[in-house]
């Protein structure tokens, strides 16, 4: 029928529809790829539990969010470490600790070449270097690392409440990771109780 | 029909009767006016086009006042049936020949592929760069204005350009130069289709991009360059019809751009900045003699725009003046009777230009 159609249409018309059909089949598959890309990642990622530390604003344009930070969110540089530029990615190993929650084994502006089956490498991007007071050598290097996991969107005009959770250190975050260290929210969790929990699709 | 079409329609009736014009004539212009009237924005289809929009703000505010309610996959599949079903209107649209309407649905899609981004970045809790994302819009509607002729679709693919080059900017405060190549792809698309208003467009948003070097390079420090460019492209208007009359029609245009590109940046180094005494009268001595320079040329090459910007910036000049003099270097009632003075000294000078290229005429208020 659909070939009994175009076969019907003056050369125009052919061309208009061709035209109108690259453009949304376009721009449909760049969306369709943003929810592919990232289904992928929640599906088979490995995951992961990170503990949520406190902050909150609101964005320009995507509505009601919380503001997440971690413990990783600030590595400590062993002494001696090359210290990264602004900007450059960071490899974090992390490891399960005694509870539910991972934690930062060790940290390096290298991936990591081989790991432990108990062990999960995560990339991040170096946001800010804090580097010791002149008169406190000792202290070590901060390293201020984003990994894109830090906005949670909630519907709106629940953030106070969740806000409030999370200022009360009772959330951890549940992570997907992928084997380039790429990471995506997968869900929060409250006393061990799933919160947010949504369907991939 | 147009006010020039109504009375026409009266006119070429009386000017039949009376003998001037044959009834073929009559009939020919009367084709004539309807083809070019054609193209034209009437008040029923500029209603129409602003209904359209109003329906679309309602509707876009019911889905997000009842959007968290709806489960994922109805929220992605209303994302895609809004996308498929505005370009498919528009080309239904077009088809019927309403193509004022077909631009409209072009745009409605434009926004529902620019909204999806962003709303799907919500669901899946996607951080990323947001200046990505308004790229990544302004592609999208680059492509749907170059595939489907739309010259809407292009100026909206200009403002993200915009847009994403003045967030990046503001992000990091460095110069953003990607921002040139964006600009240089939605630009040969406006060339491509011959839009004159587009082009303006573009050139008002690559001479945006040149200020903003004043304030990018070298630490803030740029707006001397930025001086430089403008004259050198005023200079290039001047002397393109020399070098090959094609150019003349772009010439006034390109002195008009290059002289209010030079004002920004003499703008900023005499107001932003801080210079000493002597260089601030320097600059201003230099911006007036350019804002004159304008005028006289705005009324040598009978540009009012021109003329206008000349007028515009001696304004601003003065005004600016006046603020950063008052109560400093000289009172304020000696700054007005020595500015009232130079203005009427202007007026002479102007009145003299203006009888000098159209020997008896009196100067249009």
């Amino acid at each position: 029928m659909i070939r009994k159609l175009i076969g019907d249409m003056t050369p125009e018309r052919r061309s208009l529809w061709l035209a109108v059909a690259v453009v949304a089949l376009g721009q449909a598959a760049v969306l369709g790829w943003m929810i592919w890309d990232r289904v992928a990642l929640l599906a088979g990622g490995r995951e992961v539990v990170l503990e949520v530390v406190p902050v909150d604003p609101r964005s320009l344009f995507r509505g009601d969010y919380v503001n997440l930070g971690y413990d990783i969110s600030r590595f400590k540089l062993p002494p001696g470490a090359p210290v990264p530029e602004r900007d450059a990615p960071f490899y974090i190993t992390l490891r399960k600790g005694s509870g539910e929650a991972w934690q930062a084994a060790s940290g390096s502006t290298q991936r990591p070449a081989q790991m432990q089956p108990d062990e999960v490498m995560i990339k991040g991007q170096v946001e800010y270097v804090s580097r010791p007071m002149a008169d406190q050598p000792e202290q070590p290097v901060v390293v201020g690392l984003h990994y894109g996991i830090e906005s949670f969107f909630v519907p709106e005009g629940t953030g106070r409440e969740l806000e409030k959770m999370v200022g009360d250190k009772k959330i951890s975050a549940l992570i997907a990771i992928d084997g380039a260290g790429q990471a995506a929210i997968k869900g929060l969790i409250s006393g061990g109780q799933r919160v947010y929990d949504e369907p991939l699709l | 029909m147009s006010r020039y079409a109504k009375r026409l329609d009266r006119d070429l009736v009386r000017w039949r009767e009376a003998g001037w014009i044959s009834t073929d004539g009559e009939t020919a212009i009367r084709r004539d006016v309807a083809s070019a009237e054609g193209g034209k924005l009437d008040l029923a289809t500029a209603l129409g086009v602003l209904g359209a929009v109003l329906i679309g703000f309602g509707a876009m505010s019911f889905v997000a006042a009842h959007w968290s309610e709806m489960p994922r996959l109805f929220r992605l599949a209303l994302i895609f049936g809004g996308l498929f079903a505005s370009y498919g209107f528009a080309g239904a649209l077009f088809e019927r020949n309403h193509p004022t309407f077909a631009h409209a649905a072009i745009l409605v899609g434009v926004s529902i592929f620019g909204a999806g981004i962003m709303l799907i970045a919500q669901m899946f809790h996607i951080e990323g760069h947001p200046p990505d994302a308004v790229l990544t819009w302004a592609l999208g509607a680059l492509g749907a204005g170059a595939i489907l002729r739309s010259n809407p679709a292009l100026a909206v693919a200009m403002l993200l350009m915009c847009l994403w080059g003045g967030w990046e900017t503001s992000d990091d405060g460095s110069t953003f130069w990607p921002f040139l190549l964006g600009w240089s792809a939605v630009t040969a698309a406006i060339a491509w289709r011959r839009w004159e208003a587009g082009l303006h467009l573009a050139a008002v948003a690559l001479a945006l991009w040149i200020v903003s070097l004043g304030y990018t390079l070298f630490h803030g420090n740029g707006h001397g360059i930025v001086v430089i460019i403008g004259l050198l492209v005023a200079a290039a208007g001047i002397a393109a019809p020399h070098i090959d009359a094609r150019f003349a029609t772009w010439s006034t245009t390109g002195l008009a751009y290059g002289l209010c590109i030079a004002f920004a940046g003499l703008f900023a180094l005499q107001f932003i900045k801080d210079p000493s005494l002597g260089a601030f009268v320097l600059l201003a001595i230099l911006s007036l003699a350019l804002v004159l320079g304008g005028v006289a040329l705005g009324l040598k090459l009978v540009s009012p725009a021109l003329l206008w910007l000349g007028y515009a910036g001696f304004s601003i000049e003065v005004l600016g003046i006046y603020f950063k003099t008052v109560g400093t270097l000289l009172g304020s009632s000696l700054f007005f009777l020595s500015a009232g003075v130079l203005v009427i000294l202007l007026s002479v000078i102007a009145y003299r230009l203006h009888t000098r290229v159209q020997p008896g005429a009196e100067v249009a208020p």
